[in-house]
């Protein structure tokens, strides 16, 4: 008997997307009156966008998402001893804008929030691409800035030390959604701006 | 957990040369109980943190009613306790999404990025976004294009009242938290001037294309 080589079937989208969100409301079947009438007058529009979500948020290498170009990185910090203080002073110094970081270029925002009565640090940025190529432009533009921050961290082991990478990992939660509205780099966005000032700067001579 | 709402208050105009020393001395004091790596960066930044503290830049601002901006953009940072339930029901919600919500999310139009991190056992959520300008009137951009989709993530924050109800905004003011530093590398840009820039961009690398013909 001829064998058969099995054909993988193309799996039909349609009852898919109808097994997905079957799946969904059995699990909002507990949730809050108004969560489960949110889901039904949402519905439509999900299983249109269901249909067209190809790009999911994908991994930004060793951890984090990543959406398109650009990733992010949440983690969350004991403080050392005196450290909330120190950082305190530190962003106090600085009027609570750290724009050394634009010496690292792939920085798109980056913010500091003291947590749990100033007992953890929660450090959250969006940047461009691989996670371990992000840690070593830190490491290479500004060594000393990031010295000068997580030395308030407990256990930092010092931006040079090798066990640098492991540590921030070993703080980092990686996002389960990760939503960026547009698909530029720093650089790119930087280079419109330039584009946009010259264009204006074009039709005024020519008007 | 502290719920602390201190707003960054930063006076106008540039800092003096004297006073800015003052400022690098009494740091440099706040330092002296750093760790020696701390200390030594310091030592080795402080020139450049000098000049910095004594030059005019862009100011910290508050966002409105809770938040700091930066230019036209502003953040805005909360941590929820999650319902019971309610940390499966969303991840459930997420998953079926890829992680990726762009479609709801791009209706807001002053939205740069969002994220949902479950942190301490999925008993919490970590929700923080940036966005373009005023507090207030980013909540009611929410309220008003993508209500529905709100209330289906939100339902699983405890005690959430729902968008539509007169409470929503004291309840996002009391679990967010301010930055005590923020920083954006385009702060000038809005969603809506990077989608022009996008356009003019293309128009001109078609303009040369055309040329070099």
């Amino acid at each position: 008997m001829a064998s058969t080589i099995p054909i993988p079937s193309k799996p039909n989208q349609d009852s898919v997307v109808e097994q997905k969100i079957r799946r969904l409301r059995e699990l909002y079947a507990d949730a809050p009156e108004l969560g489960k009438v949110a889901l039904e007058q949402g519905l439509p529009d999900l299983k249109k966008r269901e249909l067209a979500a190809a790009t999911g948020a994908k991994n930004a290498g060793r951890i984090g998402a990543r959406q398109g170009k650009v990733s992010e990185l949440t983690g969350i910090f004991p403080f050392a001893k005196g450290g909330a203080k120190r950082l305190h002073g530190l962003l106090q110094l600085l009027e609570g804008n750290f724009q050394g970081a634009d010496a690292v270029g792939t920085v798109h925002d980056m913010r500091f929030v003291f947590l749990d009565n100033d007992t953890k640090l929660l450090f959250a940025t969006a940047y461009d691409g691989e996670w371990d190529a992000y840690i070593d432009d830190f490491a290479t533009k500004i060594p000393n800035a990031m010295d000068l921050l997580f030395c308030n961290a407990e256990g930092w082991p010092g931006i040079r030390s090798p066990k640098v990478k492991d540590w921030i990992v070993e703080h980092q939660v990686a996002a389960e959604a990760w939503y960026v509205a547009n698909d530029l780099t720093v650089a790119e966005t930087r280079r419109l701006k330039r584009m946009g000032q010259a264009v204006e700067e074009f039709l005024d001579q020519i008007g | 957990m502290a719920t602390t709402t201190t707003q960054t208050k930063m006076q106008k105009g540039s800092t003096q040369p004297a006073d800015a020393q003052q400022k690098i001395e009494a740091f440099r004091a706040l330092f002296a109980d750093a760790p020696e790596l701390g200390k030594k960066a310091l030592e080795n930044v402080i020139a450049e943190l000098k000049s910095q503290v004594s030059e005019p830049r862009a100011k910290v601002e508050s966002a409105g009613r809770v938040g700091a901006r930066l230019g036209q953009r502003s953040e805005l940072t909360m941590i929820v306790p999650l319902a019971p339930g309610g940390a499966k029901r969303l991840r459930a919600f997420l998953k079926m999404l890829d992680g990726n919500l762009s479609g709801g999310a791009d209706k807001v139009g002053t939205l740069h990025d969002m994220r949902f991190v479950f942190i301490d056992n999925d008993t919490r959520m970590l929700f923080a976004t940036s966005f373009d300008g005023d507090w207030d009137v980013y909540i009611d951009d929410f309220v008003t294009k993508i209500p529905d989709f709100l209330d289906v993530i939100d339902s699983a924050w405890e005690g959430w009242p729902g968008i539509r109800s007169p409470q929503a905004k004291d309840y996002l003011v009391k679990h967010q938290i301010t930055a005590e530093g923020w920083y954006v590398a385009n702060p000038d840009l809005t969603v809506a001037e990077i989608t022009r820039l996008k356009r003019i961009g293309k128009a001109v690398d078609e303009f040369l294309d055309k040329v070099g013909d």
